[in-house]
C-alpha cells in the first residue's frame, strides 16, 4: 500500500517577499490515480495567519478544523489575534503531542507579525519539528519539484506583484511534473493592509 | 517449462480464422530464434526477481521504475479506424515525460498502441514491423492484420509470466478484412473487436466513447470522438495527460491528425461547449 | 509533563501492519561535538536538517538552551531533540526556582536519561550536554536509550566518526578557550565536508563560569554565491481566473451580523406534558 502522504496528492509552497509573504496550494483531491475533486484548497486562513496543509486528506480536514478551534479559543482568551510565530509554536506542540500516533500532514505557516509587520514563514514535519526559513517552504507530493523551482526562481526582496509571479510559476511548473497534484491553484499574497487571493489557470490533466 | 512447451508445440489457431498454409508457416518462422535469447540476471527465479525489483505499486521504493500509466483507444467505424492516445509517461508519481509517442507506426499501413512497459511495447512492435516486412518480401503481398497480431500474441505468450508488460492494439485496413482491430496483452490475450480502450485511464475513455459511438460515424465526428475521449481520461486520470495523438487508418494507409496539447483543447472545450463544468473559476470554498 | 496523545496510534499501527510506511521525520543527520578546556566547555554543531535525501533546512539550530549555564547539542530525530531539551529546560527552571539554586549539569543529565530510558529509545534524541555549575565544568553524552558517558571530548551524530578523527589526532589536555573553540569547529568542519548528513555552517557555544557565548554561524564555509542573472517574471505572466482583495479596513464588512430576538420575560420553557 502506498504512503498516506501520497494517497490524495497535493502541494503547498510559501515564500517571503519585501514586506509581504505568499502562500499557495494546488486544488486536487485524488484517490490514487482517480481525481475526485478539483476544488480542494489546502490553505486555510485564521485571521491574519495562514496554514497550508498537505498529506492525507482526512487529516488535512481534521487538523484544519482543530486549529480553527484552537485559534478561536486563543482569540477568546487573549482578546487578540494570534501572531504567526505563536501559531507556529501551537502547531508544533499540537503535532508533537501525537509523537507516537501522528497526523499524516506536512503543515506550512505564513503571515506577517502583527506588531512589526515582519514576514514569517515556516514548515513542519508530521511530528512538529519546525523548519524556520528566510526564503521559502515547500510541502506535499511535489516537494522535490518545488524545491528545484524555488531554489532557482526565488530571490530576496520581491515586491508583492513580483512575488505573485514567482510563487505562481514555481507552483504551476512543479505540479506539472507531479501526477498527484495540480488541477488549478490558489495563491494568497499577504501585505500589511490587504490580502489578495487569486485562482490560477493551471493545466487540467 | 512453459517456454519449452511453447517452443516445440505448434500454436493452436482459432477455427474461424482462415490462415493460408503460408501464413501458418510464417507464424512458425516468427517464433524467435536463439539469437533472441535475453541475458538473464544470475538469480534462481529471474521473473520473480524482476517483479520484486520493479513493482512500484507494492514497493514504492523499488529500484527499477518502469514507465507506465496511459490512456489509449482505437475503434472501428465505416471510414476505417481511429487510433488516439495521450502522451504522458510516469515513474511512480514523477511525470517523466509529457511528449511520448504512444502510437507506434509499425509500417505505412499498420499501427500499434503502447500501454504498460514502454520499452516492451517499443521493442516488440518494432520487431513485429520487421516480421511484417519479411512476410511482404517472402510472399509479395501485405500481411493481414489478423496474422500480424497473432505473430505478436504468440511471441508474448512465449514470454508469459516472465515480466513482459504490454497492452497493445493493432489496427490496419486491408482489402480482405476491411478495417481490422485487435487487442493483444502480455498475458497472451488476443481479441478482435470494434472498440478498445487500454491503460489506467481506460474507464474514463470508455465512458465517453461508449456514449457517442456508432459504426456509421462520419470521419470528422469519429476523429472528434477519439480526441474527446482521451481528453476526458487525461482530466480524471492522474497518470494520463500531455498531448492527444490522433490517427486515422484507411485502406490506403494511416494518416496522422496531429499531436496537440490538451491544455488549450481543454479550455476550448470548457469555454465554447460548456463541458467540464466541475472545473470552476469561482474562489468559493470546497464544493 | 502533560504527556503524549496516543489516539491516532491504533489507526496508524493498523495501517503500518498493512504495509504503509511510517512518516519520515526531519532528522538532524548531524555532527555535534563537545570539548572541555581550562575553565570551561565548548559545544559545536553543524546546521543541516535532512528529510531522507533532501536537505530540509540549510541553517537550523542544533544548540539548545537548557539554562543560562547549561546548553545541549542535539542529533537524531529533530522534533525529539527540540522538545526533550525544552521539556527538561522547563523542569530544571522550576526545580531551581523551588530550591533557589542554579541548576547542576548532572541534574540535567539525569532528568534527560530518565526521560529517555522511560521511552525505551522511541524518543530518538542523541544529546551532548555541557555546562558549568557549582561543582565545576561538565560534559556528557546522552543516548536515546538512556545510556550516558562523561568524557573530556565527545562527538555524536552521523558525522561523529569524522569529527572524532580530528579530536583523536589533535586533542590535548589543558587547552585554552581559543584552542578548544578552534578544535571543535575543525571537528564540525570535518563532519560538514566528509559526512553527507551534515553540512552548511558551524554553530559554537562557549560556557564559562561567568558567561555563556553563543556563536551562531561562527564559520560559514558554504556561502551561496549570488545569482548572476534574475529569474524575475514579467508581471502578468501567470494566467488568473479570479481575484479577491480583502483590505484590512474592509474587514468589518465580512463580519456577519445576526439579529437575535430577545425572549419576553416570564416566558416559560416548553416541556412535554
Amino acid at each position: 500500500m502506498s504512503s498516506p502522504f501520497s494517497i490524495n496528492g497535493g502541494a503547498c509552497v510559501a515564500m517571503v517577499g519585501k514586506d509581504c509573504v505568499a502562500i499557495a496550494c494546488d486544488l486536487r483531491l485524488g484517490l490514487q490515480a482517480l481525481t475526485v475533486s478539483n476544488n480542494f484548497p489546502k490553505v486555510f486562513q485564521y485571521g491574519d495567519v495562514f496554514l497550508g496543509l498537505t498529506g492525507l486528506a482526512t487529516d488535512v480536514a481534521t487538523v484544519s478544523d482543530l486549529f480553527r478551534y484552537k485559534v478561536n479559543m486563543y482569540r477568546l482568551r487573549e482578546e487578540r489575534g494570534i501572531a504567526p510565530k505563536t501559531f507556529a509554536n501551537l502547531v508544533s506542540s499540537s503535532l508533537y503531542e501525537r509523537r507516537f500516533g501522528p497526523y499524516f500532514v506536512s503543515p506550512v505557516v505564513a503571515g506577517l507579525d502583527p506588531k512589526t509587520g515582519e514576514p514569517f514563514i515556516c514548515g513542519f514535519d508530521s511530528i512538529g519539528c519546525i523548519d524556520f526559513s528566510k526564503d521559502f517552504i515547500v510541502s506535499g507530493t511535489a516537494t522535490d519539484q518545488l524545491f528545484g523551482m524555488c531554489e532557482s526562481l526565488w530571490e530576496p526582496d520581491l515586491a508583492p506583484e513580483d512575488l505573485f509571479e514567482t510563487i505562481s510559476q514555481a507552483l504551476l511548473n512543479a505540479v506539472d511534473r507531479d501526477a498527484l497534484s495540480g488541477w488549478g491553484a490558489h495563491v494568497y499574497i499577504i501585505e500589511k493592509d490587504k490580502v489578495t487571493k487569486r485562482l490560477l489557470k493551471g493545466r487540467q490533466d | 517449462m512453459d517456454t519449452l512447451v511453447a517452443r516445440y508445440s505448434r500454436p493452436a489457431y482459432l477455427e474461424n480464422e482462415l490462415f493460408s498454409e503460408q501464413d501458418e508457416q510464417d507464424l512458425n518462422d516468427a517464433v524467435p530464434s536463439f539469437s533472441l535469447k535475453f541475458a538473464m540476471p544470475p538469480v534462481a527465479h529471474p521473473s520473480a526477481w524482476l517483479r520484486a525489483a520493479s513493482d512500484d505499486r507494492s514497493n514504492p521504493s523499488c529500484p527499477i521504475k518502469i514507465a507506465h500509466g496511459t490512456t489509449t483507444l482505437a475503434f472501428r467505424f465505416q471510414g476505417g479506424i481511429i487510433v488516439a492516445t495521450d502522451s504522458r509517461a510516469t515513474a511512480g508519481n514523477w511525470i517523466a515525460s509529457q511528449t511520448v509517442k504512444k502510437v507506434i507506426e509499425i509500417n505505412s499501413d499498420l499501427l500499434g498502441t503502447m500501454a504498460g512497459g514502454a520499452a516492451d511495447c517499443q521493442y516488440w512492435l518494432a520487431w513485429l514491423g520487421m516480421q511484417c516486412r519479411l512476410h511482404e518480401l517472402r510472399h509479395k503481398r501485405r500481411i493481414s492484420v489478423a496474422a500480424a497480431s497473432k505473430i505478436l500474441a504468440n511471441l508474448v505468450y512465449q514470454y508469459k509470466g516472465m515480466g513482459l508488460s504490454m497492452g497493445t492494439m493493432c489496427a490496419g485496413v486491408t482489402k480482405e478484412e476491411g478495417p481490422a482491430l485487435y487487442y493483444i496483452d502480455s498475458d497472451g490475450t488476443r481479441l478482435a473487436g470494434n472498440l478498445f480502450c487500454v491503460g489506467s485511464g481506460q474507464t474514463f475513455a470508455y465512458g465517453v466513447l461508449d456514449a457517442e459511438y456508432r459504426y456509421d460515424l462520419s470521419v470528422e465526428d469519429a476523429l472528434e470522438l477519439g480526441s474527446r475521449s482521451i481528453l476526458a481520461a487525461t482530466h480524471r486520470d492522474a497518470y494520463s495527460g500531455g498531448f492527444i495523438n490522433l490517427y486515422h487508418v484507411k485502406e490506403s494507409g494511416w494518416e496522422k491528425h496531429g499531436f496537440n496539447d490538451t491544455n488549450p483543447i481543454f479550455w476550448k472545450t470548457k469555454l465554447d461547449k460548456g463541458e467540464f463544468s466541475n472545473v470552476t473559476s469561482d474562489l468559493s470554498e470546497r464544493v | 509533563m502533560p504527556g503524549f496523545d496516543f489516539s491516532n496510534y491504533n489507526r496508524n499501527a493498523a495501517l503500518h501492519a498493512r504495509g504503509v510506511p511510517l512518516p519520515k521525520a526531519t532528522s538532524t543527520g548531524t555532527t555535534i561535538v563537545g570539548c572541555i578546556f581550562e575553565g570551561g566547555v565548548v559545544i559545536a554543531a553543524d546546521t543541516r536538517a535532512t528529510s531522507g535525501p533532501i536537505v530540509a533546512d540549510k541553517n537550523c539550530e542544533k544548540l539548545h538552551y537548557i539554562s543560562p549555564n547549561i546548553w545541549c547539542a542535539g542529533a537524531g530525530t529533530a522534533a525529539d531533540t527540540e522538545f526533550t531539551t525544552a521539556l527538561i529546560s522547563s523542569q530544571l527552571e522550576l526545580h531551581s526556582l523551588s530550591t533557589g539554586r542554579k541548576p547542576r549539569v548532572v541534574t540535567c543529565m539525569t532528568l534527560l536519561k530518565q526521560h529517555l530510558f522511560r521511552y525505551q529509545g522511541h524518543i530518538g534524541a542523541y544529546l551532548v550536554v555541557a555546562g558549568v555549575d557549582s561543582t565545576g565544568v561538565h560534559l556528557f553524552t546522552v543516548h536515546a536509550h538512556g545510556s550516558t558517558d562523561k568524557l573530556p571530548y565527545v562527538t555524536m551524530g552521523s558525522g561523529s566518526l569524522a569529527a572524532m578523527s580530528v579530536f583523536e589526532t589533535q586533542w590535548k589536555a589543558q587547552m585554552t578557550q581559543d584552542e578548544a573553540v578552534k578544535l571543535c569547529s575543525e571537528a564540525i568542519l570535518a563532519g560538514i565536508f566528509n559526512d553527507l548528513g551534515s553540512g552548511s555552517n558551524v554553530d559554537v557555544a562557549v560556557i564559562t563560569p561567568d558567561k555563556t557565548t553563543l556563536k551562531r554561524n561562527y564559520i560559514k564555509p558554504n556561502e551561496r554565491t549570488q545569482k548572476l542573472k534574475s529569474y524575475k517574471f514579467a508581471r502578468g505572466t501567470t494566467a488568473v481566473l479570479n481575484e479577491k482583495i480583502i483590505r484590512k479596513e474592509d474587514l468589518g464588512n465580512f463580519v456577519s451580523v445576526q439579529e437575535i430576538h430577545v425572549a419576553e420575560p416570564g416566558d416559560k420553557m416548553e416541556v412535554d406534558v
